[in-house]
């Protein structure tokens, strides 16, 4: 059984199609870079997956169920914006989320804090956007997730903190599991992907094996994407 | 996990509140002791400032304990908040169950504070026995005892209340539901379930009243009003407003579970 299958998924927002009958099959184990401009509908699928949406037609299986209590126990999702209560410290966030997640690695987290010198006791309002960011990635990382999604973690940041994120995305995601990455920085991930998605215009226009992609064309997923997308 | 999810929201909601409940006992408390002393002109005019403080202090509580309901609603359901809360391994309904019971928690005891504190504030042996004759001469009129007068009243106005922060709660979850002018459409909805079925009672006790004479007596003239009609009017209201906001609960519930979209 595939982690998430997509069937004749459509969304429309106000008579505007955002995603196009969308079918697509992510499979377990994997890393899969979920790839294309700014705007061709990369987040609504990840919104899709995760429940923040209502689809307009078609439907998503997660381990063959909808999006419910079962899907949200194994997805650890990361969007691109800050979502933590801002009059919260960060020990009350972090034991918010032992409460609520039974998959959640107390120690992993403290440590990871640890590791950013981050004083637990430090409200999120006093903690800069960047901060809060990566205190979100911990806090996404530090589960014992089947499916980590992480919306366009590399948007924004200098390429000290890529180095960062990319780090502790690669060396805290749990053995087995899959990983989405929407982004479109390619070049930063690409090295990191089994799996690539290509997206333009709501629609699915390339899925590979980024080592098959790469062979095919005897150039790198960076170069593909940028003569696919040349405006 | 509604345990949880309640004690999170009652936390949000508590903590300006708790500031304000604070205020308001410590002014009353001002009052009751300033009072002592109202023969000095100074100290009739620290009554004075501090009644205004007071009543401000209440109004505040009342407005606060709303508004913090909605603007929870809003942050933690549809604005950034809510990328917690859809992805916490909960159902919606809890969800939603967790919001209307942390209203109902917190308008009652906001009504607690309110009450000790105009107690504590004006609560005197003249103001006592003038409260406990009117209250006599009412459940004399009603043909019941004054604790269940007072358990009525209390009851009504707390269903009433209760009703408003519904209204406006399920038109948040309405509005919320299309994709463009979501506070605009949250407001005109909020206020049309709050409008048009306090319409039906008036129009309901209307058409009884065509065939109960006690009851069209509320309709045509104030002075002459008996039991039966004001009666009629308290039980009628609360098991309407019972009805009302039982159904706005499932509506809400229901309007969630088919899903969101969120900003």
């Amino acid at each position: 059984m595939e982690l998430v299958e997509f069937k004749h998924l459509s969304k429309e927002f106000d008579n505007n199609q955002i995603l196009k009958d969308i079918n697509l099959k992510i499979p377990k184990g994997k890393i899969v870079g979920l790839l294309g401009k700014n705007g061709v509908g990369k987040s609504t699928l990840i919104k899709l997956i995760n429940d923040l949406l209502t689809p307009t037609s078609g439907e998503i299986l997660i381990n063959g169920e909808k999006p419910g209590i079962h899907s949200k126990e194994i997805i650890a999702y990361l969007p691109e914006r800050t979502y933590l209560d801002k009059e919260m410290t960060i020990l009350q966030v972090i034991k918010c989320f032992k409460e609520f997640y039974k998959n959640f690695n107390e120690e992993k987290a403290r440590k990871l804090l640890g590791d950013l010198n981050l004083d637990i006791n430090k409200k999120i309002s006093k903690m800069s956007k960047g901060m809060q960011e990566k205190l979100q990635l911990i806090l996404v990382m530090s589960r014992d997730a089947e499916l980590y999604i992480l919306d366009e973690p590399l948007g924004g940041v200098d390429p000290a903190t890529r180095d960062y994120i990319l780090d502790t995305i690669l060396s805290n995601f749990k053995e087995g599991s899959s990983v989405i990455i929407s982004t479109h920085l390619i070049s930063d991930i690409e090295r990191i992907l089994d799996e690539v998605i290509f997206m333009d215009n709501g629609k699915i226009i390339l899925t590979s094996s980024a080592d098959e992609l790469r062979n095919k064309e005897n150039s790198s997923i960076d170069e593909i994407f940028r003569r696919c997308f040349k405006c | 996990m509604l345990k949880k999810l309640l004690k999170y929201d009652l936390k949000w909601c508590y903590r300006p509140l708790i500031i304000f409940y604070i205020l308001s006992l410590f002014f009353s408390i001002v009052i009751r002791i300033v009072e002592q002393f109202n023969t000095s002109f100074i100290f009739l005019i620290l009554d004075k400032i501090c009644s205004a403080i007071f009543i401000i202090l209440l109004v505040s509580i009342f407005i606060n304990n709303v508004i913090r309901i909605w603007g929870r609603c809003i942050n933690n359901i549809y604005k950034d908040e809510s990328y917690l809360t859809h992805t916490l391994p909960v159902e919606k309904k809890t969800i939603f169950l967790s919001k209307v019971l942390t209203t109902i928690i917190t308008m009652f005891t906001s009504f607690l504070v309110i009450i000790i504190s105009l107690a504590i504030a004006c609560l005197t042996k003249e103001t006592g026995i003038f409260l406990k004759n009117s209250l006599e001469s009412m459940a004399v009129l009603l043909e019941i005892s004054v604790w269940k007068l007072l358990t009525i009243m209390i009851i009504t106005v707390f269903l009433e209340v209760l009703f408003m922060v519904l209204s406006g709660i399920l038109g948040i979850v309405i509005g919320y539901k299309s994709n463009n002018l979501k506070i605009i459409k949250s407001l005109i909805s909020g206020f049309l379930l709050y409008i048009i079925p306090s319409v039906i009672i008036i129009i309901v006790m209307y058409i009884v009243g065509l065939f109960n004479k006690d009851i069209m007596q509320l309709f045509n003239s104030v002075n002459n009003l008996n039991s039966i009609a004001i009666k009629s009017v308290f039980i009628g209201g609360c098991l309407m407003y019972v009805i009302y906001n039982i159904i706005y609960y499932i509506a809400g519930k229901k309007v969630l579970e088919k899903g969101v979209n969120v900003d």
